[in-house]
């Protein structure tokens, strides 16, 4: 197997990289149809299998789970899963060869033994479902031609891909058909019938291909997502505690800090965010953010060059290939931190305050959502997908922070994106270290405001505000975000 | 032994920017165990958490605690529903969650829930333990938060304050959700704390109270005044409004038989909640669902509303189509309207009072699409008949809790829909709007539609009723038809 994307001459990874339509409400007008009595096979069921799973069954589709026969035997949680809800559970044989649809929901990293364990008993004319296109992309799994291959990825836990349907509502969604096994060209039908299914064409979709999900997902979650919160929680804390302000408070403005700040991000984008400022911490904050842009940018672009080349999943797989020795220990390390180990204090921190005295932090995100998305579009993917996967997912993975901090982020994101965010945060403190020595708790910690007139400059204030929302990550966000109709808030502490 | 223990002058309290009380006096003295009656929004919830310190307000409220008295220097405040947070300090429950099997993990259990607040308050655990006893709750120690029923909730949160035992206690509606026999113990224990030195305050229009109830107020125009025992609030009757012309045509069912379940199951592990279900329902058939906390009625309900997974594994018809033989949940909620505590509770923060009424065209708990324009104005009229155009655009959850419902019930008959499921719909309304409600279900019944009501109040059900399922243990104890008025 190699490298599917690096097969391609340049104009066919042009043509794949820049799939990207927000699809108009009308597209899903046909239901479930395409799917209905069809037999769809899930394998795997953790949480997104067993998730996906209710929501299907509950749209009147018919779903059983292939499962490993250890897994079977054991009674393993995957077992459990199934049967305590009422599904019917067999081996790869037994259920199988009966499928119209199978859905691999197993993680990545075991994609390629699943998809060859199966690919065997799977019927001429089947379709083969995916929610990640690593392997398809990067491994290269090559897949019988008879079979269609699609992907549908809900950009969301399991549990939240739940509790959005069943509220009637659901979460965005990515769908893709990948262009070498389409051979009756009814992939997308498929693919749209089971994001109605599962609740996803509520909440907005995006048409993209497997190139484009990867491509992007893993820049994305890589930089801003997960690595810049990790590295910038980190370094916020530690330079607090350096300062004398005390450790429960500082754990708990970082914590909680990201979780309130981007909660405006998410319903305004950066504008927002920068706007919960007063004018003279929102001038210093954009200052402070285009320090950290012009220092990150080149990480921000040595990464995604490795993702385009490959180089990434090159060295991340010899690290599977080792049993996860390098993640192993860097999952280690991160429990041990200064911030992971210090419990959020008991004290009352306002919704204003985590702005106030958290500048560096809304610094911090504004460059980092700004360079993922900026460096994406530049690698030729388009603004869409960038878009969704920078500034869209920040609040998500945040709130994941707020509620268990690092080292369980960690362990929530899939395998996958935590070995790309220990890279990153191992590469981005040493870049940061000069600029940090410079930071005083004005910045993190206490209220930047204090002692300060609030007078500015009215042509310094208006040339920061038309840069801040004139920059197309804005312009896109807002039209996207109109799209999605109803933005749920997120309780705050 | 008459020296006030709380005295409250010239209080002034506005709710979202609307004044509530006004220029409000009163004394409660040592030994006075009150009952504080009064219609929906006059402010009976505000005075509550007034006096227990949680609200800011203008005035004076002066509390004397007893020095020598042992018991907790507090005056503690008990809410109208009992509200929790997963494991993760969230509370973003839907209210399916329940009937979910993997998220039970992600709330505490009742008893550790109960230790953690023994910690708290430093209470002795074998006190709780007499305290669950006596409200018929042990076998629940072990279930975690997100399964228990509405009445099971509301017993932890009794037990709790009456485990706690603080001078003053003051109950916002503490018999919402309870069954009959529950409300008994609940007024035994009442009794107790009382003659071991709790003053009582009591929030509620119910009628059977605690033998220790020595003094009775209304609170109307914003003022608490004095009454009798027997004195019946003045719940301002509303000129009475001609129902909306939508909810006056008859819906059609096209099938004889609603719901139709042959021996049903269901269980959480070794836990047998529902077992061998028969019972059919005709269309327009009107019926009343009875049994005690936790004899399986919301389980039953939940079935027919397309909410429990286990619905799948079992023999069951619904508007005659064997469920799980290709319908939708949505195929299903679309011809039904359904309230429930546990909706209310648990529905979107964020919507509007409008929005939480549109909403009832889409059976989703919030709203996520652009109604049509008969659908917003049948809305408006809607809002109009239940009285709450002031409201419209107020977050739902920011009204008092009787307005609250009236949304939720306009919301529920909003598609007029051909079957009503009603789960304790009058939970929280006072008698008048109880009456209103039940009138208003009597005349859309009239037209065929089929109901199937949950009520522990005897008072407080439409004459519509006409056959009534009891259930025990999650069986059903017996089938019968009523007669004229119960």
């Amino acid at each position: 197997m190699s490298n599917y994307f690096n097969t391609l001459p340049l104009r066919e990874k042009l043509n794949q990289l820049g799939v990207c339509d927000f699809m108009d409400s009308s597209e899903f007008l046909d239901g479930v149809d395409a799917l209905k009595g069809k037999k769809l096979v899930i394998v795997g069921c953790g949480a997104q299998g067993l998730n996906q799973g209710l929501n299907l069954r509950d749209s009147g589709l018919n779903i059983a789970y292939a499962l490993r026969k250890e897994a079977i035997e054991g009674k393993r949680d995957s077992w459990k899963n199934a049967t305590e809800n009422n599904f019917p559970v067999g081996t790869y044989e037994e259920l199988i060869p009966e499928a119209d649809l199978v859905i691999n929901l197993t993680p990545d990293k075991q994609h390629t033994a699943v998809v060859n364990a199966v690919m065997p008993f799977m019927k001429q004319g089947s379709t083969l479902l995916y929610s990640h296109g690593f392997n398809i992309v990067e491994e290269g799994l090559q897949v019988r031609k008879d079979i269609t291959v699609i992907m549908v990825a809900p950009k969301s836990p399991g549990s939240e891909v739940r509790a959005e349907y069943v509220r009637g509502f659901g979460v965005p969604t990515l769908i893709a058909v990948h262009p070498e096994n389409d051979p009756e060209g009814k992939g997308l039908a498929q693919a749209k019938a089971y994001c109605v299914g599962t609740g996803g064409h509520r909440a907005g979709v995006l048409k993209s291909s497997f190139v484009a999900e990867v491509k992007s997902d893993l820049m994305g979650e890589q930089t801003i997502l997960c690595g810049l919160l990790q590295t910038g929680s980190i370094l916020s804390f530690d330079k607090m505690v350096e300062k004398g302000i005390d450790a429960g408070y500082a754990s708990k403005l970082v914590q909680y800090g990201v979780e309130v700040i981007t909660e405006a991000l998410k319903h305004g984008g950066i504008t927002a965010m920068m706007d919960r400022l007063s004018n003279v911490a929102k001038i210093k904050a954009f200052e402070v953010s285009e320090e950290l842009k012009t220092i990150m940018r080149p990480l921000f672009q040595k990464h995604q060059d490795d993702i385009m080349s490959g180089e990434f999943s090159r060295i991340m797989m010899e690290d599977w290939a080792a049993g996860d020795k390098n993640l192993l220990a860097w999952r280690a390390a991160t429990g041990e931190t200064a911030f992971e180990k210090t419990p959020a204090g008991d004290v009352k921190i306002g919704e204003q305050e985590y702005f106030d005295n958290a500048l560096l932090m809304v610094a911090f995100i504004r460059a980092g959502v700004e360079l993922a998305f900026e460096t994406m579009v530049e690698a030729g993917i388009k603004p869409e997908s960038a878009y969704y996967e920078s500034l869209h997912e920040t609040p998500l993975i945040a709130n994941t922070i707020a509620r268990k901090k690092l080292f369980e982020m960690n362990r929530v994101i899939s395998d996958t994106a935590e070995y790309g965010c220990y890279l990153f945060d191992h590469a981005c403190k040493p870049l940061l270290a000069d600029f940090m020595t410079k930071v005083e708790t004005d910045l993190i910690g206490k209220n930047f405001n204090e002692g300060k007139d609030g007078s500015v400059d009215n042509s310094a204030l208006i040339s920061v505000n038309e840069v801040i929302r004139s920059h197309e990550v804005e312009t896109i966000g807002a039209e996207l975000r109109k799209a999605m109709t109803a933005m749920k808030s997120i309780k705050t502490v | 032994m008459s020296e006030p223990v709380v005295n409250i002058t010239n209080l002034h309290l506005r709710y979202h920017h609307k004044p509530v009380l006004q220029d409000l006096n009163w004394t409660i003295k040592r030994g006075e165990n009150w009952l504080l009656r009064g219609a929906s929004g006059t402010g009976k919830t505000s005075l509550a958490k007034a006096i227990a310190g949680l609200i800011k307000f203008d005035g004076k409220i002066d509390i004397n605690f007893d020095q020598q008295n042992s018991l907790p220097a507090v005056a503690h405040y008990v809410a109208n529903w009992y509200q929790f947070k997963d494991l993760e300090g969230q509370s973003n429950f839907y209210y399916q969650q329940r009937y979910n099997k993997q998220a039970e993990e992600t709330t505490a259990t009742v008893r550790a829930e109960l230790e953690n607040y023994g910690k708290n308050h430093q209470l002795d655990f074998a006190d709780a333990e007499k305290l669950v006893a006596a409200l018929g709750f042990s076998e629940l120690l072990n279930s975690t938060l997100i399964q228990l029923s509405s009445g099971e909730h509301k017993k932890l949160q009794l037990v709790e304050a009456l485990w706690f035992r603080p001078q003053l206690l003051i109950m916002d509606q503490p018999y919402n959700g309870l069954d009959k026999l529950s409300r008994k113990h609940l007024n035994s224990l009442l009794e107790e704390i009382s003659e071991g030195g709790t003053q009582l305050i009591l929030i509620s229009n119910d009628r059977e109270l605690p033998a220790v109830i020595n003094c009775f107020a209304e609170i109307r125009d914003g003022q608490v005044h004095v009454t009798d025992a027997a004195h019946i609030p003045d719940f301002k009757l509303e000129t009475d409004r001609p129902v909306p012309e939508f909810l006056r045509e008859g819906p059609v069912s096209k099938t004889e038989s609603i719901v139709h379940m042959n021996d049903v199951n269901i269980s959480y592990g070794d836990k047998q909640v529902l077992k061998n279900i028969n019972w059919e329902v005709k269309a327009g058939e009107k019926w009343l669902l009875q049994g005690h906390n936790g004899s399986g009625k919301s389980t039953l309900l939940s079935l027919i509303t397309g909410d429990h997974p286990q619905a799948y594994a079992n023999d069951f018809s619904l508007f005659g189509h064997r469920r799980g033989s290709g319908e939708s949940i949505w195929d299903i909620k679309k011809r039904m309207g359904l309230i429930s505590p546990e909706l209310q509770w648990y529905f979107d923060a964020s919507a509007t009072v409008r929005d939480s009424i549109i909403s009832g065209f889409f059976d989703s708990s919030g709203l996520f699409r652009t109604p049509t324009y008969t659908q917003s104005t049948q809305a408006d009229e809607l809002i109009h008949y239940f009285g709450l155009t002031e409201y419209k655009n107020t977050l739902i959850n920011q009204l008092p809790l009787g307005k609250q419902r009236l949304a939720f019930l306009a919301r529920t008959i909003i598609k007029n829909p051909e079957l009503l499921i009603l789960d304790e719909p009058c939970q929280g309304l006072d008698q008048h709007q109880a009456q209103h409600f039940n009138k208003l279900v009597d005349e859309l019944c009239s037209n065929g539609t089929t109901l199937i009501y949950v009520g522990h109040f005897e008072s407080q059900l439409p004459a519509c009723i006409e056959k009534r399922i009891l259930l025990e243990n999650g069986e059903v104890k017996s089938v019968e038809p009523i007669l004229e008025s119960i």
